[in-house]
């Protein structure tokens, strides 16, 4: 198991803060939120966290300030949130230290993209691989690995079976599997998602695993 | 002015002067002048007079025509009262002042609408940047409690968004500051984007989109390009068949590349076909099918002409609809989108 990552949130607007602290929790990061907007910098001198989103309209000193000042003693990565979004302002965020730049009302898998590209690039992502039910998924090279032996996937096969083995047992419906996979630029549609998850299940037997993936009736799959 | 509009101009002068004459005339012969000399000073004065007439008509002519010159060259054809070399005579000067009051009337009130159109302007993206916390709020709420009914609101949001953009690009695009920035611009990332950004309107639409060649970059503002080609997605969602297929792809075509978006949907009548891009054109299909402002295509043509690409249409009715835009220059490959679309 990778360490958690924690992300420190800087932003003003009370609702926004909590569901996105919500939903970086969700998505498996340690999310802090900064409450008072005073001495922000030694805030997060002493959280010491892995990334931090920083909104660019604050109470009192505005984001680039802010990354400006950080950036004095700190490397930690910085992912811009903002709700303007001229060029000038991204061209600003960038030049003063930023990783990244997202502008809202941003888009979930973008934001969460970004996010992991940015930990990446700091060398900080998680790995590549899914493990689950005797197998390990390769996502770079989309190889399953197994006692049995190895199997080549194709891309949107590869992301099915991560999808399922993400968290192993639990039901995945199918507008959560069209969902994951177009965030994972695989557009589909319903009747394309039942084609790939039976060539799935037929890549699958050769390797004892021909029942691994299990369909529940009108609810979805399951490994 | 030719010389019979003058004279008609100055009639009641000439019949006053010829009844005068002839007074002068008869009062002369009445008090015994000898008829050779009334008749001899009768040809002097009416000798005279038409001498008079005919430099004034020349000097009026010449200013008239000087004026008409100095009218004719002016750009600005509203600065005429201010290049009107002077001095005029006095009936003249008082046309010019009454005309320079006039104008400086008008100038106020033009101001005054342009003002409260900027203010307005400002208030619309002042508004639109306002609006986007909330609604990111409910976007946010939404994706950490997905169910079937959260994914529902998430679609209208989408919708709502979109038309917080339209309105945001509806007030700039009439604006004369340039508040883009052509740069190199990859396309996959701009349409992945788009996508994402309308994924739930597109997915419970039941549609599927194929993308293709998209790793080239190419000279526009990524975020104009975002808006135009969101315009073109959510209408090929919206005018879709029963088995909707998008398809995304670029091209080279000499030294430009297009992009085109087709899609199977319902298409559009040929007759109707060259008016898409009109403002308020809504046509059969939008009429049908409600819920259209003749807004969209509208705002990606002026975007386009801003941004200097070439939009295009194709369509045969109940087979497909095809929108092409044209980007100058060469395609350049993108590697940073090849290496994240292998991942």
């Amino acid at each position: 198991m990778v360490l958690t990552k924690r992300i420190m949130i800087v932003e003003d607007e009370p609702g926004i803060r909590e569901e996105l602290c919500l939903l970086l929790a969700n998505a498996g990061y340690e999310a802090i939120a900064v409450g008072e907007f005073t001495a922000v910098a030694e805030q997060v001198a002493a959280a010491a966290p892995d990334l931090l989103l920083l909104d660019v309209e604050l109470p009192g000193a505005d984001g680039f300030a802010l990354c400006a000042q950080i950036r004095r003693g700190s490397r930690v990565p910085i992912l811009f949130v903002t709700g303007k979004s001229s060029p000038i302002d991204e061209l600003k965020a960038l030049s003063l230290g930023g990783d990244d730049f997202v502008s809202k009302p941003y888009n979930i898998p973008v934001l969460l993209a970004r996010i992991a590209s940015v930990l990446r690039r700091a060398g900080k992502g998680a790995g590549e691989c899914v493990e689950a039910a005797g197998m390990r998924l390769d996502l770079s090279r989309s190889t399953l690995t197994t006692a049995a032996g190895n199997v080549e996937l194709t891309r949107n096969e590869s992301r099915i079976l991560c999808c399922l083995m993400r968290e192993p047992g639990k039901i995945v419906s199918r507008a959560d599997f069209i969902e994951f996979l177009w965030d994972s630029q695989i557009y589909i549609d319903d009747n394309t998602l039942s084609v790939n998850i039976n060539r799935l299940r037929e890549k699958l037997s050769p390797l004892g695993l021909a029942d691994v993936i299990r369909t529940r009736r009108g609810m979805g799959y399951s490994l | 002015m030719t010389p019979a509009a003058y004279l008609r101009d100055k009639l009641g002068r000439f019949l006053f002067f010829l009844v005068s004459t002839a007074a002068l005339a008869g009062f002369l012969l009445a008090t015994g002048s000898a008829p050779g000399v009334v008749g001899l000073l009768l040809l002097c004065l009416l000798l005279i007079a038409a001498a008079l007439v005919v430099v004034d008509f020349l000097t009026l002519r010449r200013r008239l025509d000087e004026l008409n010159a100095i009218m004719d060259g002016l750009d600005q054809k509203y600065l005429f009262a201010e290049c009107v070399p002077g001095p005029g005579s006095l009936l003249e000067k008082q046309y010019l002042a009454l005309l320079k009051r006039s104008y400086k009337s008008m100038i106020e009130r033009v101001s005054g609408l342009e003002e409260s159109g900027r203010e307005y302007r400002e208030y619309i993206e002042q508004w639109v940047h306002e609006i986007k916390a909330p609604i990111t709020v409910v976007r946010l709420a939404c994706e950490n409690e997905k169910n079937d009914f959260t994914r529902k609101i998430l679609a209208q949001l989408e919708r709502i968004e979109g038309h917080v953009e339209r309105s945001l690009y509806y007030a700039r695009s009439g604006n004369v500051e340039n508040d883009f920035l052509i740069r190199e611009t990859p396309l996959g990332e701009v349409v992945d984007g788009v996508i994402a950004r309308n994924r739930q309107l597109l997915i419970q639409s039941g549609a599927r989109i194929e993308t293709e060649n998209l790793g080239v970059a190419v000279y526009a503002d990524g975020k104009w390009l975002d808006f135009i080609l969101t315009q073109l997605l959510v209408n090929s969602a919206k005018y879709r068949s029963a088995a909707p297929v998008i398809e995304i792809g670029a091209r080279a075509e000499g030294e430009d590349t297009v992009l085109c978006v087709r899609d199977n949907g319902i298409g559009i009548a040929p007759d109707e076909l060259p008016r898409i891009f009109e403002k308020g054109f809504t046509g059969t299909n939008g009429r049908s099918l409600g819920s259209s402002t003749g807004i969209g295509l509208y705002l990606c043509r002026k975007l386009c002409a801003r941004l200097g690409l070439a939009i295009a249409a194709r369509s045969r009715q109940g087979e497909f609809t095809e929108i092409a835009l044209r980007f100058p220059g060469a395609a350049r490959g993108s590697d940073s989108y090849e290496t994240v679309r292998r991942r």
